[in-house]
Order: C-alpha cells, then structure tokens, then sequence
C-alpha cells in the first residue's frame, strides 16, 4: 500500500491509521490484528485470546506489548480490546497524534450552532440598506465559527488519512475494525474469526474521512488502488449496524471500536 | 476394555487452544475437564468444537479434578453425575479421576492432595471409588497425582497402593508419567519399582505433561515444556508394556501450534519406538 506521510514528512502507523479514522477502540483493534496476524497470539473458537509467547514475545509497539500482557491467559475478545483502548499506552499515542498536530483537542458543537450565521445573513441583508449593520458581521461570524465546535482530527490528520488503503488485513482493521468490510467481504473473515466473535465488540461508527475520489483528481489513473479506501464496495455492512454514505464525497465506512468512544 | 484398546496419540482439549486442537495433525483423542463443560451437555450443550471432534470421530474422554475420591468427606453424588452425563454426552468409553483428595471439613484445597498411603486410607478411597462407579454408566479410570510431600506412617509404596486399589474396586489406572517423575525428583519415588507393581494390564492411558525445576524441586506446572526426563519414564513404561493411549496435557502458556505438534511428535516417538 502508499504508506501515508504526514505534513511533517512522518509515515502513520497501523495503530495511528486506526486511532484518526475511529478513535482508541480502533487502534486497540488494530494492535491486537497485527499479533493474530504474526502469529503471536491465538483466538479461540468461542473468542478467547491468548498469548502465545512468554514476556510479550514479538511485541513490536508499546500497544502491541500492553494487549499481550494482558491476554497472557485467554482473554475474552472484547475485554482485550477494552483494555488496551483505556490503557496508559493508549494515552501516549493520543499525545503523540496531537504532538504531531495530527489531532487537536476537540470542542463540542454547541446546539443551535448554525443561528449566529443566520444573523450574519440578516445582518448583511439589512447591511445594503443601513451599513451599520456590515459591522456585527464578523462578530456573528466569529459566534458562528465558535459554536461549531472543532473535529478531534484536524485537517493535517484527514488529509494524512486520505489516501490510506487497505491492502493488507491488518490495515482493513485500521480502516474498517474487526466487523466492518473490505471490498464486499467481513474484515474478521480475513482473520478467519467468527461473526460471533467480532461481535462482541461495541459499534463505533468512523469518523468522516475524506474520499480519495474527492479534492480533485485525486483518484485519477490510481482509482484501482484508491478504490478500497472509499465508495461502497469499502462500507459496513448492515448487519453490523452502520452505514455508508452514499454519496461519493465521502465515506464513513462503518466498523465497530472497542469501546475507548472519547478520543 | 472393549473400544479403548488403541486410543493413540491424544491432547487435553482446552477451549483456548480449541482451534489448535482441531487443526494439529495426529491428534487421536482427546479429553475435556469435565468440571469445564456444563452439565446441560445432554442437552446439546457442547462447545462447538467438542461436537466437531466427535463428527470427526475422535473419542473424547472426561477427565474430573472434584469428586475427591480419597477424601473423608462423603462422595458428592452430584459431581459424579455430572460426569457421567458428560460421558454419555461425548459417547466416552470411559472416565477419569484422581487419586486424591481436594475437600476436606469441606473446605476445597484447590490442589489435588495425595492420599496417605495406609490400610486405612484405603478402605476409605476403596469405598468411595465403589460408590462412584455404581453411579456412573462407563468405566472409571485413576490417575497417579504428584506430591510435594509425603504423609508419614505410609505403610505401602505408591505402586503397592494402586495395586490394591484395583484389585479390591476393578478400576482403570491412568498413569501420569509426569507426576510419576515428579515424585521421582521431589520424594524419591522409584518410577521402575512404581511400573513393576502396577498392573500394567489395568493400564487404560497415559499422561504426558510438562513442568519446570526450581532449583531442588520440580513442578508439574502444564504450563512448560515436556522435559526429556519425563519422555524418558514414558520410554521405561513403554517398554513394558504397550499404553492404549497417551495423551499431552497443556492448561496454560500455551505455546504455538508448531510447539505443541512437535511436543505430539516426540510422544509418538517413543511409543512407536517399542511397537516395532
Ligand atoms: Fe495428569
């Protein structure tokens, strides 16, 4: 796959692909889906997770180390999840994801959030007859931008994410999480993991991702490999309860996330 | 024993390693704690992957860690009904337990105790082992347990104690050659005396497992590797007689599925080394 590089001309992590498409839950996912992946790990039948090394054994990421001291016995699935969503380490590559100007410090969208440019119209309307009224303008305007709140990735972090695809199942976890769907098939049947197990995650819709068919030309002749990471053949499917956009500018290719909802 | 004279090369089914078990190659039986499975089993209950060995044909054979056969306290026919509804549900041709004791007072050890070897501990594990097997609908086999210590004033040695066991009750000998090692190591057992006064032509399987020393003392953890020294007493057995089974216990680190087949592998080994 294009390894995305940041601004700053820094490669993203499976772990950090997953944290800015759907928040901690994600990249929990995505650590456990690199040591299913490596074999260092084993998932039981009925969803119990177990090291299969002494001394987390071929950790390569501090994520990767907190979820196999934690399942050194089995584990059930989600819990394993949970625990590395909540964890200290968890915290770090939040902080090292705003250290990166990758994310930013949210703010919630206050109700009613769209009324001060409503009174920026009107201002402006009544502006043509009596200018005084041009100068509340940028006023209601600074409500307006205010009020709207600010999304936790910021537009450094989207456009990082832009052109991320999923051509390995570790990254379809990134992308999608372990109940969502990659190109018309269930990201867990790549794992060979039951729709029972994948399930016991909580749903955890993405974050709205930019498409890479959106922003000009940014698919062009690349559309084969862009392909996955947008439009429907990439979304959730409904059986796990989210949804896809469908409208090609963007895509919010359900998935589920392992709890860990705040960013 | 009619259906269990050629068990084979077998690994304890735990649901951890489930998919393992399903997938590793020679795997001829297996066994399940019988405590682990829930007692609506008859109902259909079985872990998914119990029922897929059994389509496969592959016996399954309740192991129980509870009935405290060698215990003071009165059977607890519950416990015993319990496996024998799990037998019946698997099919199983036969049972197993302890020779120990894990209740006493009623207050649960959580360790299988070895039983003081005395006439009178006899009478007392000779009685309860009756009173199991008239409840339950299959054979009952008993398994050699490892001691950390031993009861003073034992009036017989370990291998004189099971052979009256079976002569005075008709069970089964499970022998746990890894235990027997371990009570080799720990209290001196001597493990070819132990296999001369066994009767080996009661033998109904073999348990392989693994453990690790600490510094003078070995433990029996099935938590490590096999060691050498325990495939060695499975090669003394071996050459006495032919074991109807030999079976891999592994109850946690479990290692990677190359590991456990290779730990299989090396069974096999020694039990095709005396066939011939
Ligand atoms: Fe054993």
């Amino acid at each position: 796959m294009v390894t995305p590089v940041t601004s700053q001309g820094t490669r993203l992590s499976a772990e950090e692909i997953g944290y800015l498409t759907a928040g901690p839950g994600r990249a929990a996912e995505t650590a456990l889906a690199r040591l299913i992946d490596a074999g260092l790990v084993r998932v039981s039948r009925e969803g119990l997770v177990s090291a299969v090394h002494l001394n987390n054994h071929g950790a390569m990421t501090e994520l990767e180390r907190r979820t196999l001291s934690y399942a050194r016995t089995g584990v059930r699935f989600d819990q394993v999840v949970q625990s590395t969503a909540y964890s200290t380490e968890m915290k770090r590559l939040h902080q090292h994801l705003l250290d990166q100007k990758l994310m930013q410090q949210p703010r919630r969208r206050h109700e009613g959030w769209w009324f001060p440019l409503v009174i920026a119209i009107v201002l402006v309307l009544l502006g043509f007859s009596t200018p005084v009224f041009f100068l509340g303008v940028p006023i209601a305007l600074l409500f307006f931008v205010w009020q709207r709140g600010r999304k936790a990735v910021t537009q450094a972090g989207r456009e990082a994410l832009r052109h991320v695809v999923a051509t390995d199942r570790v990254h379809a976890v990134a992308l999608y999480g372990f109940c969502g769907k990659v190109n018309g098939r269930a990201v867990g049947d790549l794992f060979e993991l039951s729709q029972s197990i994948v399930k016991m995650l909580p749903l955890k819709q993405n974050r709205k991702r930019k498409s890479s068919s959106d922003g000009g030309g940014g698919c062009g002749s690349s559309c084969s490999s862009c392909g996955s990471g947008c439009g429907s053949s990439s979304c959730s499917s409904s059986s796990s309860g989210s949804s896809c956009s469908s409208g090609g500018s963007s895509c919010g290719g359900g998935g589920c996330g392992g709890g860990g909802g705040g960013d | 024993m009619a259906g269990i004279t050629d068990l084979g090369v077998g690994i304890g089914w735990r649901s951890e390693i489930d998919l393992t078990v399903e997938r590793l190659p020679g795997v001829d039986f297996v066994e399940v704690v019988a405590e682990n499975l829930h007692s609506n089993v008859h109902r259909g209950h079985l872990p998914e992957s119990v029922t897929l060995l059994l389509e496969r044909g592959i016996p399954v054979l309740p192991h129980a860690v509870s009935l405290s056969l060698g215990g003071a306290d009165p059977v607890d026919l519950s416990r015993v009904e319990h496996l024998g509804k799990i037998a019946e549900a698997v099919g199983a041709p036969m049972v197993s337990d302890h020779v120990c004791f894990v209740r006493a007072g009623g207050l649960d050890s959580g360790h299988l105790m070895p039983v003081p070897r005395t006439k009178d501990a006899l009478d007392v594990l000779v009685a309860n082992v009756k009173l199991a097997q008239e409840n339950l609908p299959v054979p009952l086999a008993l398994e050699n347990v490892a001691a950390l210590l031993e009861w003073p004033d034992g009036e017989l040695s370990e291998g004189q104690f099971l052979a009256e066991l079976v002569e005075r009750t008709d069970c089964w000998l499970l022998v746990d050659v890894a235990n027997l090692y371990a009570n080799a190591r720990n209290i001196g057992t001597d493990p070819g005396r132990f296999l001369d006064e066994i009767p080996l032509e009661r033998l109904a399987y073999v348990h392989v497992a693994g453990g690790v020393d600490h510094g003078d003392v070995y433990h029996d953890t099935h938590a490590h590797a096999v060691l050498p020294e325990v495939l060695g007493v499975l090669d003394e057995l071996c050459s006495r007689v032919t074991p109807p089974g030999v079976l891999l216990e592994r109850d946690d680190n479990y290692p990677s599925d190359t590991e456990i087949a290779s730990e299989l592998a090396a069974i096999r080994a020694v039990v095709d080394k005396h066939r011939g």
